[in-house]
């Protein structure tokens, strides 16, 4: 088997439903940053892949840009979830169980 | 790649990760004597000549302890966390060149011809090997905390959380500290790095050559506020002494290995002194010539010595030589370590804190511009 | 090439499909920050030595440690979450996402790619790569400078109001 262009265009295309699976579906507020990282690092993989088969030095540079973001991003994601936990403590936004609210219904 | 080329190559690896590993009975052995020798007392010297035996005695002492944890740990990354923590260090010292390459000639060898061959003197060559060592050795936080937090204790926890923050303050001043040799020298690879740093001091002075010969070309004279300031990042990266706030035993009983015990504080200990070593061998690495000592121990002054020989042996021979060259280097600064240890006493949280963000990082950046206006100007 | 493909492309797909789909946090972010080494492995035998240094110094070494961090200090017990929102229709949303993409994808992969399979793959120069991040792209490397300076400042000037309040 010859590896080229469309494996690794698959497996960034898998990565990337993966992640936006978990965005669109999962509760947790950290679950939904770290899908979120999951289908930036998809968008990353297939830039590279293009760049390395193509020659084009350029899609690694857009691929550096994207991991600097994606930092800024979740260290401000983080530090909003920190604050918020911190400044309502008891709204449940990272979905715990609750299970006298479940006994009523 | 035939099997001559692929058994060495795997006997290399094994061999390199066992002169990590068995540096550290030496380590603990020149450390206890060593703080013996600061504090003006003995040390051990009961069991063996100077003590020297005293480290299998506590081996088998540790060998038979129980085996606990906590009711509120978690299994699997408790017993994961000691192996994760030596992983880092043992890739990281396997990137670093301890010697030249071994060229060996083609010969012929149970009645077939083999080709000639390199051997290059670490465990794996890579053309970025600054990039792979910092890449590797940030991942040691990973088994810092997953110590801290599958110990179900509270002190464990707030190790963890100090030491993960501590790394990450740090790694960006060491990270800006490297910058400075990386605009020097030109290059990622460590290898160049070293031959670049063989021979007589010279710089380009607004077009003119100049050329100290009494001293060799190492970065520590290009460098010194770098050299500084990645010795101190290493100093936190290795959370040793003056750093060691993640284990301060006056707060923390033992920060995050409170609840380890037996062989697996043994892969704590093997980490700890695999960090001190791998720190070690930047150092010599970026600053102090590598593997060689100019003017006396350069590979060529070696090669003309044994010239009597054959090439093969000859390579093999300077090969070795410039090996124990880098040792000795290495061993001085293992020394400085674990002086500065015994020396110093620990920072405040907030002082260590200081230190990392408000001292060092600015300074690294001070350094890193004062070098790329003076490359450019200069060169 | 194609042992060390398949083995790296596993890694970083059964990463994903554990962080999405565990109920512990922890091994949601141990994972996460596993497939992203094993990205930085495809990275690598795709030949882009730097970016794959970069994601494991940046994703592995510091984006995740804090992740792994915040996890650690809410502490979820793994039986008090719920995994799943209610809706079935984000789930079949992505879901059909998912077969357009293989769908749009396949047949021009199958077609269009196919002569750039057997190209051979150059390792790429670092040197080439930063002398294009400074001349072509200086200025969207500068405003990336600015924006981490402003992220950097945010954070702490929340961070700071915060803990006024709670004193006040």
């Amino acid at each position: 088997m010859d590896i080229g262009l469309n494996h690794f265009l698959l497996v960034s295309l898998l990565l990337f439903s993966i992640g936006l699976f978990g965005v669109m579906s999962r509760r947790n507020v950290l679950v939904i940053l770290m899908s979120i990282e999951l289908m930036l690092n998809a968008v990353n993989l297939s830039f590279v892949t293009f760049s390395q088969f193509y020659s084009l030095l350029s899609a690694q540079v857009a691929a550096f840009f994207v991991m600097t973001i994606s930092a800024a991003e979740a260290g401000v994601g983080l530090a909003l979830i920190v604050i918020i936990s911190r400044k309502w403590p008891k709204r449940n936004f990272l979905f715990e169980r609750d299970p006298e609210k479940e006994k009523k219904y | 790649m035939d099997l001559f080329e692929i058994t060495i190559n795997l006997i290399k690896i094994a061999v390199i990760f066992l002169l990590m590993v068995q540096m550290v009975p030496l380590l603990v052995w020149v450390e206890r004597r060593g703080s013996a020798f600061i504090q003006n007392r003995f040390g051990p010297n009961r069991i063996g000549p100077l003590g020297l035996v005293q480290n299998l005695a506590d081996l088998v002492k540790f060998l038979c302890k129980e085996d606990f944890l906590g009711h509120k740990g978690r299994k699997g990354f408790f017993y994961a966390a000691p192996v994760l923590s030596l992983i880092p260090a043992a890739l990281a010292f396997g990137a670093i060149p301890l010697s030249t390459p071994i060229k060996v000639e083609a010969f012929h060898w149970l009645g077939q011809s083999w080709g000639p061959y390199i051997f290059h003197f670490q465990s794996f060559v890579m053309g970025i090997g600054i990039v792979f060592v910092l890449g590797v050795s940030s991942l040691a936080v990973y088994s810092l905390l997953l110590a801290g937090w599958s110990s179900g204790s509270k002190f464990s926890l707030y190790g963890a959380l100090r030491a993960s923050a501590q790394a990450i303050s740090y790694e960006l001043a060491l990270s800006l500290s490297i910058v400075g040799v990386i605009l020097l020298f030109n290059t990622f690879s460590f290898s160049e790095m070293v031959t670049a740093q063989t021979g007589p001091l010279s710089f380009h002075f607004f077009g003119e050559v100049v050329t100290i010969s009494f001293l060799p070309n190492w970065g520590i004279f290009y460098q010194p506020l770098g050299a500084i300031l990645l010795f101190v990042a290493l100093f936190a990266e290795a959370n040793r002494l003056p750093f060691d706030l993640p284990e301060a035993e006056a707060e923390l009983v033992a920060g995050y290995h409170t609840e380890y015990s037996g062989v697996k504080i043994i892969m704590f200990y093997m980490g700890e002194y695999g960090h001190m070593l791998v720190a070690s061998a930047l150092m010599v690495t970026f600053y102090f010539g590598g593997y060689t000592f100019w003017p006396f121990l350069t590979p060529e002054k070696i090669n003309l010595f044994l010239s009597s020989l054959s090439p093969t042996w000859n390579s093999v021979l300077t090969a070795f030589i410039l090996h124990g060259v880098f040792m000795f280097k290495l061993l001085f600064f293992l020394w400085i370590f674990i002086w500065v240890r015994w020396t110093l006493p620990r920072f405040r949280y907030d002082q260590l804190m200081d230190l990392g963000w408000k001292t060092l990082l600015p300074w690294a950046l001070v350094n890193t511009v004062i070098t790329g206006i003076c490359v450019f100007l200069f060169a | 090439m194609e042992i060390l493909f398949i083995f790296f492309s596993a890694l970083v797909l059964y990463g994903g499909l554990v962080t999405v789909f565990h109920r512990d946090l922890v091994v949601s972010a141990l994972h996460l920050a596993g497939s992203m080494l094993a990205l930085a492995g495809l990275f690598f035998i795709l030949g882009a030595h730097f970016i794959a240094g970069v994601q494991v110094v940046v994703y592995a070494g510091a984006v995740m440690v804090l992740f792994v961090m915040v996890v650690m200090l809410f502490d979820l017990k793994k039986e008090d979450s719920v995994l799943f929102s209610k809706g079935l229709w984000p789930k079949i949303a992505s879901l059909f996402f998912l077969i357009g993409l293989i769908a749009g994808i396949l047949p021009l992969s199958l077609h269009l790619f196919q002569p750039l399979a057997a190209q051979v793959i150059e390792p790429t120069s670092t040197k080439e790569l930063s002398r294009l991040l400074f001349t072509k792209y200086v200025l969207a490397f500068e405003v990336l400078g600015v924006l981490l300076l402003l992220i950097a400042v945010g954070v702490a000037v929340l961070c700071r109001s915060q803990k006024n309040v709670t004193t006040s």
